[in-house]
């Protein structure tokens, strides 16, 4: 059996050897300093690794350590970055944790003497930065550049900037991306970006030299009750523009994409949630479900939506906008106990995600704790398919190597035991 | 003299969020010679505990609580002039920050709201704030409360050397709460904090009960 027919077989909630994902797409890889630290453990030639995700510094996982970490799935990945700047023309650089990476060229940063480092949109220094990786940080956070707001002047296009038909160049990025996948045994994972609403960490627009319209924080979750129709405008927008992308990449990537990840936006917190669950069927609702129809009605792939933390009263919504996937699947928060999850949603949506705690056991637990952890995940999760194992979103930096390494023997233990 | 109508209506008007209402009738009782310490504590005080509650049992949600905390930030702009203007201080006084290589605030944020909101006076020293800052605005203000929030598990060593500093500082009536996503009263009773909460409502109730404020 194929990696691919392993991640098919699950995705149709049929049983078999557990597939496994690390690095398939920016919420499922690991930082830049962990893929170098494997590397190093596994004996693999050391070299810099490529920062593939710039914003929250994720290495890439090339195919030897693919290999060796049993990760079924592989990314078919965009042309840009969350700075705007393309993933193109690599050279060195030495992160502030002494590592030389490989990073884009649009990747020219101002490094402070305090150690703070600033990124700009497209690489232009010439505007303000719009990323900013703080003194011992592992990783950028946007910067906000609110304009002041005037509620008689507010236009939904201005928050609509970034929301554009795929120009020639994107459409021969993704011809060359796709073609280098034909025939691939593995899972192939993609996402074209704009088909997501509202994800919090967008907003700020770190990839627009001059954001307008709403960006800060604070205030566009306010929006959400205190100017819904102005959200809604730009969901319309968004929607018509995706919809319309959605086709070309199909025209393009046809069977040969499994999965597309559809939308990063987070409706949980640690304890509870973002939104109520009426405000999500107002505004969320209507174009999940436009979005996801056009998918099942066009092509075969299946639709993957990611939301941190404690979302369990949202699960029947999600899976009733039609979401096949749900990901990472936050155990550690209130009401995602695993038993339950498996037991009132296993059979109609996929986990993918909820391995092993990366809050609590992957960074701080021993190497037994975290074997037993993820062995207890892997009996609830695996029976009767819909399962794909992948820690609960990106493993962070200053994870222990031993602990990662915990990880893959016991996911490898669990399925030789299967078979 | 008994209590006027408006002030069960403030209380009302904030915990909605109705900035317009909220403001009016600040105005209202102000106007109909209401002190402004009572407009506080029996009119916006209630409204910002109804918030907590609600948030806790989820019944409201974060733009929910923020719309709430600004209606109460309109009437604070109307009231603590007057407040200043006649010395009257808040007993309480708690600094806030987000600790030392972590960037984010809405946490951070939706507690400190919440202090205000229950009569504190509220330092918010920002983010990524260092050790040593803390240490310092606690001294300069002398802090009933340190208030420590962190997101990432990168930052959480920060944490620990932040309650260490503070510890050795020897501020004797300062206690020490922490916050955050990755966060647990384990975690806080490791690194020898007085207290953890785990949302905005509960950080309330815990802040009154270390200052012995409590109800």
């Amino acid at each position: 059996m194929t990696s691919r027919e392993k991640v098919q077989r699950s995705l149709a909630h049929q049983s078999g050897p557990v597939a496994v994902d690390f690095g398939s797409t920016g919420l499922t890889g690991m930082h830049v300093s962990c893929v170098a630290s494997l590397r190093e453990h596994y004996g693999l030639p050391i070299h810099p690794v490529k920062v593939c995700e710039p914003y929250q510094m994720l290495g890439e996982i090339e195919d030897d350590l693919a290999r060796i970490l049993g990760s079924d799935c592989v990314p078919a990945n965009g042309r840009g970055t969350m700075f705007g700047f393309p993933n193109e023309g690599w050279h060195e650089w030495r992160a502030p944790w002494g590592q030389i990476v490989l990073v884009p060229a649009g990747f020219d940063p101002r490094e402070e003497p305090s150690g703070d480092v600033y990124l700009y949109p497209e690489g232009d220094k010439t505007v303000p930065a719009s990323g900013h990786m703080p003194a011992g940080g592992y990783f950028f956070d946007a910067i906000v550049r609110q304009e002041p707001i005037d509620e008689d002047r507010l236009r939904p296009a201005d928050n609509c900037e970034e929301f554009t038909l795929l120009g020639p160049a994107d459409v021969a990025h993704w011809r060359r991306e796709i073609d280098r996948h034909r025939g691939e045994t593995r899972a192939v994972v993609s996402g074209i970006g704009g088909t997501g609403f509202g994800d919090i960490a967008l907003v700020p627009a770190a990839f627009l030299k001059h954001p307008k319209g709403i960006r800060d924080v604070s205030e566009w979750y306010v929006s959400l009750i205190e100017r819904p129709d102005y959200v809604r405008e730009i969901f319309e927008f968004q929607c018509d523009i995706a919809v319309r992308n959605l086709a070309t990449f199909a025209e393009i990537a046809g069977d040969t994409v499994d999965v597309l990840m559809i939308c990063g936006t987070d409706f949980g917190t640690q304890n509870s949630q973002f939104c109520s669950p009426a405000t999500f069927d107002r505004l969320y609702a209507p174009y999940y479900r436009r979005i996801n129809d056009w998918i099942h009605q066009h092509t075969r792939w299946k639709t993957f939506k990611h939301s941190c933390g404690a979302v369990r009263p949202l699960i029947d919504r999600f899976i009733d906008v039609g979401f096949d996937i749900l990901n990472p699947v936050q155990c550690s928060a209130t009401g995602m106990e695993p038993a339950a999850l498996k037991a009132d949603f296993g059979g109609r949506v996929v986990f993918w995600g909820g391995g092993v705690d990366t809050q609590r056991t992957l960074p701080f637990g021993t190497p037994a704790e975290v074997r037993a952890e993820v062995t207890g995940r892997l009996r609830i999760f695996s029976p009767g398919g819909g399962f794909v194992f992948n820690t609960i979103h990106n493993i962070q930096a200053r994870t222990p190597v031993a602990n990662i390494v915990a990880m893959i023997d016991a996911i490898a233990a669990f399925n030789r035991a299967g078979a | 003299m008994p209590l006027p109508p408006q002030l069960a209506e403030l209380t009302t008007a904030v915990a909605a969020g109705k900035r317009v209402d909220t403001v009016r009738l600040t105005q209202e009782l102000l106007a109909v010679g209401q002190s402004p310490t009572t407009i506080v504590e029996q009119g916006l005080v209630p409204g910002m505990a109804i918030v907590g509650e609600q948030f806790k049992r989820n019944e409201i949600f974060v733009p929910e609580m923020l719309i709430a905390a600004r209606a109460m930030k309109e009437a604070l702009k109307l009231l603590e002039p007057l407040l200043a203007a006649a010395g009257i201080k808040p007993k309480y006084t708690v600094v806030i920050g987000t600790v030392q290589g972590d960037l984010h605030d809405i946490g951070k944020n939706l507690i400190s709201m919440m202090w205000r909101g229950a009569g504190f006076a509220v330092v918010d020293l920002g983010t990524n704030v260092s050790p040593e800052r803390y240490v310092a605005a606690a001294r300069e203000h002398n802090a009933h409360i340190v208030g420590l929030s962190a997101l990432l598990t990168t930052t959480m060593p920060a944490m620990k050397d932040t309650v260490r500093q503070l510890k050795e500082a020897g501020l004797a009536n300062t206690k020490i709460m922490i916050g955050g996503a990755p966060i647990t009263q384990a975690f806080a009773d490791s690194i020898g904090a007085d207290g953890y909460a785990a949302d905005a409502g509960t950080a309330v109730e815990l802040a009154n009960k270390l200052v012995g404020a409590a109800a």
